[in-house]
């Protein structure tokens, strides 16, 4: 089976600073991959390229075969994102942003009003996806961007941080759906710093330190990887990125 | 809710038509446009009604200024057809527009760059299958609207005055909405290439060439200026005087200039039809014909900017995002030092607070630079005040002389009271998130207030002081009016930072971020309305016993009517009244304020 995410020795410098150094990642349908790794290691910037909003200095990203630069609209349309701060509109309301984003995809009014129902359930947001998003808190924010990245039925979805600012319960709402989600066919990209949700959610992890990957497989391989050692995610994922 | 998987409906598509993607882009505009006219009418009735009544009074009063202009330059120069008649309002149109066709290339730039490479929605839309294009047109139609709206409200008096002055035709008035919609689209769309190609090909010198362009337009209009008003001039609206002139701004008066294309398309249209043309109305085929070089023009422009947002967009926003952004290391700066020491007499607490804002406000550029334009382009304009001369006994110049200085007066009170709206009254709130951090200060909440009104009304005085004084010297007016002076900038700078601050302590909105929002709302008009109050309650009091003070015993009228010992009296009244006034503007708001910030609860 092909791979539905494909990073091909991608380098991304900031001026001398280098973000990401050439990495190698293939991700294929029905799996969840965490990325890890402490702040300024290059998740945010992997995670950006991979959504076209930056676009690689070496190297090539592909999305369902399509390149991330040379083919954006096609490879932007397989996917969904999730920023860590989420944006929408002030003076729209939730359903009119939902209603614009399933516009942009091409998807006709039948079809939008059933799509948006259906997100609407999924996250719990009848309560106040009529009203101005300006009212909203951030969990609310961060459950209607949930909902207009799975509208459109996407391939991929690239999350960043998707735990900050939601309470338990929608976090408990968030891990079911994508692994509900995963197990159907739909591959997961995710930047996170929560190891808890890591080891219990994800396929494979990837851990970066200073723009480059050092590991990537399931946490399992990686308990096996440093036997007789403490085993817990957090004390090998330190010495991962505490080691010279 | 669950889909059908397998229907190809429930799948996305990459091939929604560009004619879609415009209804799709324009509709949410409208749905934003109308939540956003909705919220204001709900909830800022004041401030809306205040804003448009203002306006309009600033549109009547620029048309009134302009027809009278206008009247007596025909006046001077004869109507249309007559020998002066084209050439003088030549240049009066060929300037006003080719100033106007500058700043609008810069606007428009500047504005898309904030909109297009430094907004959270264009993250947003860069990672939806939209064209890359199309968020360019997107926000550029946005730096249209933004930058265009003072222009209309500039050149549309001055060319109804005109209209109505020279008794324009009827395809005049018709031709004007869009010979200026189509002119401004010009220089908007050189602006805005001009904005993607810096990003695009110099992201690390993209300050420096704007400011070095800003710099060699001013300078260069400023040189302009400069010889037309410096250069001896024996015989001013003379002959002489006038060729010279049309020979200095020969420059605006260029052909290939979008605005001399509007300029002369205006002109032709003012003409009507002259028997000359024998009955073919060929100033309406002309100005037609000018309409139409604007339109081509300035769809070429719109095609550019396509073109350059398909290009350079998405490149231009990766290069700027990638850049390396400096650390900026803060050493302890002398001026902090003698701030402290100049700050002896008050208590630590106090002392320490003044020295923080002092610290954020000198860190912000965004604050202190606009406060800086607007007292330097005062200090500029008091600098060049010498042509009144002190003529004793002429009660004509020293009732202008007096005028002149109690106005400026006014105008530095005025300005004064937009910026403790804008930067003082927002003071409080934007505490905000860190308030906490004030509140478990082992400090009273009085000392946070008062420390902000000194703060405020303290750093007001000083530059404000120094400009009345700069135009008291300039007109060289009498001592006894430069004290008169003195305390009343003193009174108003004292009961504007307290109203400022007092009001800003009893509606504080510590859920807002940005200071422009929370001054633009409810507590900020009504800043507004009491601090102009205020200023127009303190300077009649001074300005009217010092004026009649001053003429008493002077010249025919003054010296039968007028008697000095008795308006001394009136002086001392007025001043005593003044400084009641004063004394309750600074005493209730502090008060009431003080009030509301002790019960103030942390979040």
């Amino acid at each position: 089976m092909p791979p539905i995410v494909e990073f091909s020795s991608v380098g991304r410098d900031y001026g001398s600073k280098t973000a990401v150094d050439a990495i190698d990642l293939q991700l294929h349908e029905g799996e969840l991959f965490a990325l890890l790794g402490h702040n300024g290691a290059g998740k945010t910037t992997a995670v950006k390229m991979l959504v076209g909003l930056l676009q690689p200095g070496t190297g090539s990203i592909r999305i369902g075969g399509y390149d991330v630069v040379e083919s954006t609209r096609e490879a932007v349309s397989l996917l969904g994102y999730v920023p860590d701060q989420p944006y929408l509109y002030d003076k729209l309301s939730g359903y009119e942003f939902l209603e614009f984003i399933a516009e942009i995809y091409g998807f006709d009014a039948k079809v939008i009003k059933e799509l948006i129902g259906r997100e609407i359930d999924r996250f719990g947001l009848a309560e106040f996806v009529h009203d101005l998003c300006e009212s909203y808190s951030h969990g609310m924010k961060q459950r209607t961007v949930f909902a207009a990245a799975m509208l459109h039925n996407p391939r991929l979805l690239v999350i960043d941080e998707p735990m900050v600012g939601l309470d338990p319960q929608s976090i408990r709402i968030v891990k079911d759906l994508l692994r509900e989600e995963v197990d159907k066919g739909l591959c997961v990209f995710m930047s996170t710093h929560t190891l808890t949700a890591a080891e219990e959610i994800a396929d494979r992890i990837g851990v970066m330190r200073k723009g480059q990957l050092l590991y990537v497989g399931s946490v399992d391989e990686l308990r096996k990887s440093h036997a007789g050692e403490d085993q817990s995610l957090e004390s090998l994922y330190l010495k991962l990125t505490n080691s010279t | 809710m669950s889909l059908p998987s397998d229907s190809s409906a429930y799948l996305p598509s990459h091939t929604v038509s560009e004619d879609r993607e415009a209804q799709i882009f324009w509709r949410i505009r409208c749905r934003i446009i109308r939540s956003q006219l909705r919220k204001i009418f709900e909830s800022a009735r004041l401030r809306t009604t205040l804003v448009a009544l203002l306006s309009l009074v600033f549109w009547l009063g620029l048309f009134l200024l302009f027809y009278e202009a206008f009247r007596f330059v025909k006046q001077q120069v004869g109507g249309a057809g007559a020998a002066y008649h084209a050439e003088t309002f030549k240049l009066v149109f060929h300037l006003f527009f080719a100033s106007l066709n500058v700043m609008l290339v810069f606007s428009s730039g500047i504005i898309l760059y904030g909109s297009l490479f430094r907004s959270p929605e264009t993250k947003l839309l860069l990672s939806l299958p939209v064209r890359d294009e199309r968020i360019v047109l997107y926000k550029f139609q946005e730096a249209v609207g933004f930058s265009c709206w003072g222009f209309f409200l500039l050149a549309s008096p001055m060319m109804l005055a005109y209209g109505l002055v020279i008794s324009a035709p009827w395809y005049y008035y018709a031709l004007l909405l869009p010979m200026i919609l189509a002119f401004v689209y010009i220089p908007c769309s050189l602006g805005a290439l001009a904005c993607l190609l810096l990003v695009r090909k110099a992201p690390k010198i993209k300050m420096a060439i704007v400011a070095a362009a800003a710099l060699a337009s001013v300078l260069f209009a400023t040189r302009a200026v400069w010889k037309t008003i410096r250069d001896p001039q024996a015989d001013l609206f003379g002959e002489t005087w006038f060729q010279q002139t049309l020979q200095r701004f020969q420059f605006a008066q260029q052909e290939w200039l979008p605005s001399s294309w509007l300029s002369n398309g205006l002109l032709e249209a003012g003409q009507g039809v002259t028997e000359s043309t024998g009955g073919i109305d060929m100033p309406m085929v002309q100005s037609c014909l000018y309409l139409a070089l604007l339109i081509s023009n300035a769809l070429l422009g719109h095609l550019l900017v396509v073109n350059a947002g398909k290009r350079w967009m998405r490149k231009g926003y990766s290069s700027l995002e990638c850049s390396p952004r400096g650390r900026r290391s803060i050493q302890p700066a002398r001026v902090d030092r003698w701030l402290r020491a100049a700050l002896f007499a008050f208590p630590t607490p106090v002392k320490l607070l003044l020295i923080k804002d002092w610290r954020l406000l000198r860190r912000d550029p965004a604050q202190w630079s606009q406060f800086l334009i607007f007292f330097g382009l005062l200090g500029l304009y008091f600098l060049n005040m010498d042509q009144f001369s002190n003529q004793e006994n002429n009660i004509s110049s020293i009732t202008w002389v007096n005028m002149v200085s109690f106005l400026n007066l006014a105008v530095v009170g005025l300005i004064l009271s937009t910026f403790t709206t804008r930067f003082i009254f927002p003071m409080i709130s934007l505490e905000g998130q860190r308030f906490w951090i004030l509140g478990l200060l082992p400090v009273r909440r009085e000392t946070i207030l008062w420390s902000k009104f000194v703060f405020a009304a303290l750093g007001s005085w000083i530059p404000c002081s120094l400009l009345i004084l700069a135009s008291d010297l300039m007109l060289q007016i009498d001592r006894l009016v430069v004290v008169v002076h003195q305390l009343t900038c003193l009174l108003l700078c004292l009961g504007l930072a307290s109203i400022a601050v007092g009001l800003g302590a009893m509606m504080p909105d510590f859920r807002e971020p940005s200071p422009s929002k929370i001054a633009a709302g409810f507590g900020g008009t009504l800043n507004l309305v009491l601090s102009a109050l205020y200023i127009l309650l303190i300077v009649p009091f001074t300005a009217l016993p010092c004026h009649l003070y001053l003429i008493a015993g002077r010249g025919a009228i003054g010296g039968a009517i007028l008697d000095p010992e008795q308006w001394r009296y009136w002086l001392f009244y007025g001043l005593i009244v003044a400084m009641v006034i004063a004394a309750v503007a600074v005493i209730l708001p502090l008060t009431w304020g003080l009030r509301a910030f002790r019960q103030l609860e942390m979040e």
